[in-house]
């Protein structure tokens, strides 16, 4: 087929710019042309690189031109970062000036100055470019009707990162909201390829849903570093590989070295440093640094004035950096998506390979690794699961709809279950969601003359905000991103970033830490400003930061275990990882990939039962915890546990004999319920769940409060509630968003349902190969902070090493 | 109910995890700062705290009235969280009142929140002297000991790489604070400024509240 001759792009108005910069129209980009122009919501898959942007915009300027002049907003480009959404305009700016189009573009973002939001208020640009809080914000104002009547498109850019979580529900309640006020509205969703695209069609489309798909043939090249060195048993700190990976970067132009946490990012950060004896321009990057210093990390990498950035998550999306050349992953990938993600940071040239090296931290780490690359040569990516919706985010879009003026409550409802997340949220659930608005939504009512909405006496369907002051403080807790209580770090008068407040309660005057990639000496803490000096401490601690622990995606689980039973490739691994296998395979048993391995033995008067799951962290944790409360109930008596991505590890005074009986869906519905009374995690979900929902403020401007305040009193509510009023919409919605997010309720339900038939029990007579690495995660987390010095866990590490007898490997 | 044993001033005292203390020789129980009604005060500005606090201190206190059968109730201060706060009594809960008072001479020492608010048949001081004991909410200049309350005092513990907050009872030599009774109460690190200009940095007895029992550091 000739594309050319009926390409309808041809007549578009920027083919003109496209013909002088020598470029041509993807095929994606035509057919997204001619399926949106036919009034189909659209959703694109298109790696980097493929013009994705652009794509996005092909019909509104299309529109924007024939129209003439038009004026007020007619499109709306969501974004899901700041940063993102100031390079758009930067791009969008380039076409529009220099073939002189007619058409106004603006940003806006919480950065944007109060007075041009005024402006845009009163005089809105044909395009808008902006964020799902700030799209929340514009439709909780009076005039947000008018504003938005004669929308004609909603441009959804990275919407595979707004699939499955709060954000996303937030986003689609406000769609739909647009959808009211301007009927004819179009939706475009721009994505990175994803398994399940079905599912993001069925999230976004509305009107003739379409999908466009753009894959990319040239494969990433992707190996594991070849070290010297042996891999350590256990660990997450890539110490031993810091010489090769130094080596590595000296090769290319500019390298990111993407590690899993904030706290890898330092301590990678200084290790390069104490090696750097090139010179090298090597910068660190994450989310708890100052803004201005990201800005500034940002702009030198832009510039070209970096060689090497050591980053989190933080550097995954956003700007395109045209000279990396080289990916460095440290750590375990975790998922398909993700380290396609990270890998396709270099390298935005189509027909050109990204490349990537992982450096697995651990052997395990290396098995999974080498999964990882195998899925990505048979493009199998991991699926994104769609999740109900969660309660809070209708409880917050409630409160800006009564800030917009008075509304129906059945409209309301009606609009609310259009939105995929919510297209079974039940009445009653809604009703209630009401109430937690109006005054709590107590079922005890000692105080009926106060409340935050009303109803109307002459229409009880209609619902009116009590004082326009209110509004003031439903923008103040706006969004859906909880932090946790955080400090300011002061260095002399300037700011360096945040901290969490837990790591420094920790630290005493003169303890020295690493921060933004410095040696800081803690002086004192005064108004929630934690003030440091310069240290030239060589011992220094490194911040932890809690929350965002990413458990290892089923899909890659799975290939890990088919992996570990293929005993003829082990022969093409590091000498270290074939002989640890075969040992295993003597010793113990290499689990089929269908198989679930239970290895017990007895070690120091206690008895060890480790079961080999591949569960992920989050719901290894949570069935450590029920085993626990399993083996209680056989009178084992249980001391501890410890879980990681691949497997759980229980020790108690008595042989678990009847692990068999144990281990099945029973344990999960007996005590499931007590386990989330029992732990945190419930406590720790109400305080996002009370904050989102606005039952407690976030802050209030002249009584500032601080992180930790806004905890303590949210933890006193869910004790009160939870004994007084246990069916509590709130409680309710945080035992869901347990179920949903943190103990990986579905996947460990999946697992207990058939793992009583495939358990393979070894009875040992000390501990196997594959459970060193477990056994000594142990003994890291036991120990207490102060203790954890390198000497005192290689020593560790020797003992356990000759005890198992696999010391002679090496 | 475990209690600890505490001396002050020469006397035996004893700290119930339900935070109040009870002077034996004098069979007198001591509470401060219950804030009646917070929830009610903070719906005034529409933060919906559950409405349960008031039953739930009022429950707290009746318990422990039927345990001690004290001669005497001192509450050291704050018994109201603010005018408002008497909306969240019902007639009920006066009933009771009254009907404990038959038995417990109530002391109701007047607090910053609650200092120009009466209830019916409460005595209302703004200090009180037993012997040489002052029950005062804030802590005056004097040569007596003084049981006071105000401060809802807590404790940071670090131990094993983890820290911990706990309410907790703390004494100097002169000065007794009590933590707050009430149910919706934060509370202030006893090493804060606050606490550290009225009772001193050192030689402090630091009393952590757990769930059933009083610790002693």
């Amino acid at each position: 087929m000739n594309i050319n001759k009926s390409n309808p792009l041809l007549l578009h108005p920027l083919n003109k710019w496209m013909k002088k910069k020598k470029w041509s129209w993807f095929p994606h980009q035509i057919e997204t042309f001619r399926h949106v122009r036919t009034g189909s919501d659209v959703v694109v898959f298109a790696p980097t690189g493929a013009g994705k942007t652009l794509t996005g915009f092909i019909n509104p300027i299309d529109d924007l031109i024939k129209l003439k002049k038009f004026k007020g907003l007619h499109t709306l480009y969501i974004s899901p970062l700041k940063s993102l959404a100031n390079d758009i305009v930067r791009n969008l700016e380039k076409p529009i000036k220099e073939l002189d189009l007619h058409i106004s573009f603006q940003v806006r973002t919480g950065d944007t100055t109060p007075y041009k939001k005024q402006k845009q208020k009163q005089k809105p640009p044909n395009i808008l470019i902006t964020t799902p809080e700030s799209l929340a914000l514009l439709n909780s104002y009076e005039n947000a009707k008018e504003f938005f009547h004669n929308l004609k498109y909603i441009i959804i850019d990275e919407i595979h990162t707004f699939l499955d979580n709060k954000r996303a529900d937030l986003l689609s309640l406000n769609i739909e909201r647009l959808q009211t006020f301007s009927p004819n509205l179009q939706r475009i969703g721009l994505s990175a390829t994803l398994k399940n695209k079905q599912d993001a069609k069925k999230w976004l489309c509305r009107k003739k849903p379409k999908i466009v798909s753009y894959e990319n043939s040239v494969l990433p090249k992707i190996n594991i570093l070849e070290s010297k060195e042996r891999i350590p048993w256990s660990g997450h700190m890539a110490t031993y590989s810091i010489n090769e990976i130094y080596k590595e970067i000296m090769k290319s132009k500019l390298t990111i070295i993407f590690v899993n946490t904030r706290a890898q990012a330092e301590y990678m950060f200084k290790n390069l440093w104490l090696i750097n004896k090139k010179k090298l321009k090597i910068v660190v990057h994450h989310g708890s640094l100052e803004k201005n210093l990201r800005l500034k990390v940002e702009n030198n990498l832009s510039k070209g004035l970096v060689d090497c950035v050591v980053a989190t998550s933080s550097l995954e999306l956003g700007l395109d950096y045209g000279d990396v050349e080289k990916i460095i992953q440290v750590g375990a990938p975790k998922g398909i998506n993700r380290l396609l993600q990270r890998v396709g940071r270099s390298n935005h040239n189509l027909n050109t390979p990204s490349e990537a090296i992982l450096v697995p931290t651990n052997r395990f780490e290396f098995i999974e690794a080498k999964a990882a690359i195998e899925e990505i040569k048979k493009n199998n990516l991991d699926k994104i699961d769609l999740k109900d919706g969660s309660f809070d985010v209708v409880a917050q879009h409630i409160f800006a709809t009564a800030c917009a003026g008075q509304f129906d409550i059945d409209d309301l409802y009606k609009e609310i279950i259009k939105a995929y997340p919510y297209r079974k949220l039940k009445l009653n659930d809604f009703k209630q969601l009401i109430n937690l608005i109006q005054d709590g939504g107590y079922v005890l009512k000692n105080y009926d003359q106060f409340k935050r909405i009303f109803q109307l006496r002459e229409n009880k369907n209609i619902y009116k905000l009590v004082h326009k002051r209110e509004t003031r403080k439903y923008r103040m807790n706006v969004g859906t991103i909880i932090e946790n209580p955080m400090l300011k770090i002061k260095l002399g008068t300037k700011s360096l970033g945040n901290i969490e407040e837990v790591f420094i309660q920790n630290l005493s005057q003169g303890d020295s830490f690493i921060f933004a990639g410095q040696v800081l000496e803690f002086q004192s803490m005064k108004n929630n400003l934690v003030q440091v000096k310069r240290s030239k401490s060589l011992i220094s601690k490194i911040p932890s930061y809690s929350g965002g622990r990413m458990p290892l995606s089923t899909n890659l689980a799975n290939s890990v275990r088919a992996l570990l039973a293929k005993s003829n490739m082990w022969d093409l691994y590091p000498e270290q990882i074939t002989e640890w296998l075969k040992r295993q395979k003597n010793i113990s048993k290499i689990p089929k990939k269908d198989e679930y391995l239970v290895e017990q033995f007895p070690r120091k008067k206690n008895f060890y039962t480790v079961i080999y799951t591949f569960a992920g962290w989050h719901a290894n944790q949570t069935l450590g915890f029920l085993l626990l409360r399993g083996f209680k109930e056989f009178n084992y008596k249980p001391l501890g546990f410890v879980a990681n991505d691949y497997a759980i590890v229980l020790w108690s005074l008595k042989e678990a004999k009847e692990i068999k009986t144990i281990l099945n869906l029973g344990l999960l519905d007996k005590h499931l319920d007590n386990y989330l009374e029992e732990t945190s995690i419930v406590k720790r979900l109400f305080r996002d769940n009370a904050i989102i929902s606005c039952l407690i403020e976030r802050r209030l401007p002249g009584m500032e409060k601080t992180g930790k305040q806004v905890l303590f009193s949210s933890d006193l509510i869910y004790t009160v509630l939870k004994k007084n009023e246990p069916d509590h919409i709130l409680l309710k919605s945080s035992y869901k968003d347990a179920k949903k997010n943190m103990i990986d309720y579905d996947r460990l339900r999946e697992i207990l349902k058939k793992i009583d038939k495939k358990i393979i029990l070894k009875k040992l007579t000390s501990i196997s190969p594959l459970a060193v690495p477990i056994i000594l995660e142990i003994n890291r987390e036991n120990l207490s902070k102060k203790e954890t010095d390198e000497y005192i866990l290689e020593d560790l590490e020797n003992e356990i090493l000759k005890e198992a007898n696999v010391l002679s490997i090496n | 109910m475990y209690y600890q044993l505490i001396n002050f001033g020469n006397e035996e005292f004893h700290a119930y995890p339900n935070k109040s203390l009870y002077w034996k020789r004098l069979n007198t129980l001591i509470i401060s700062d219950l804030h009646i009604g917070k929830s009610i005060s903070y719906a005034k500005n529409k933060q919906f705290l559950p409405p349960y606090d008031t039953k739930e201190i009022l429950n707290k206190i009746f318990v422990s009235l039927d345990k001690i059968k004290p001669s005497n109730l001192i509450i050291v201060g704050d018994l109201l969280h603010d005018v408002f706060s008497t909306l969240s009594l019902k007639d009920q809960d006066y009933k009771n009142l009254s009907q404990y008072m038959k038995n417990t001479d109530f002391i109701w020492i007047k607090g910053n929140h609650d200092k120009n608010i009466q209830i019916e048949g409460f005595k209302n001081l703004s200090n009180h002297k037993i012997d040489k004991f002052l029950f005062t909410h804030i802590p005056i200049e004097t040569s007596l000991f003084q049981i006071c309350g105000h401060y809802h005092p807590k404790v940071k513990i670090s131990h094993r790489g983890k820290t911990i907050f706990k309410t907790c009872f703390v004494h100097n030599e002169k000065i007794f604070i009590l933590p707050s009774f009430g149910i919706l109460t934060g509370g202030l690190d006893i090493h804060s400024k606050k606490i550290s200009d009225v009772l001193g940095k050192n030689n402090l007895s630091i009393y952590p509240v757990g769930q059933d029992k009083v610790y002693k550091l």
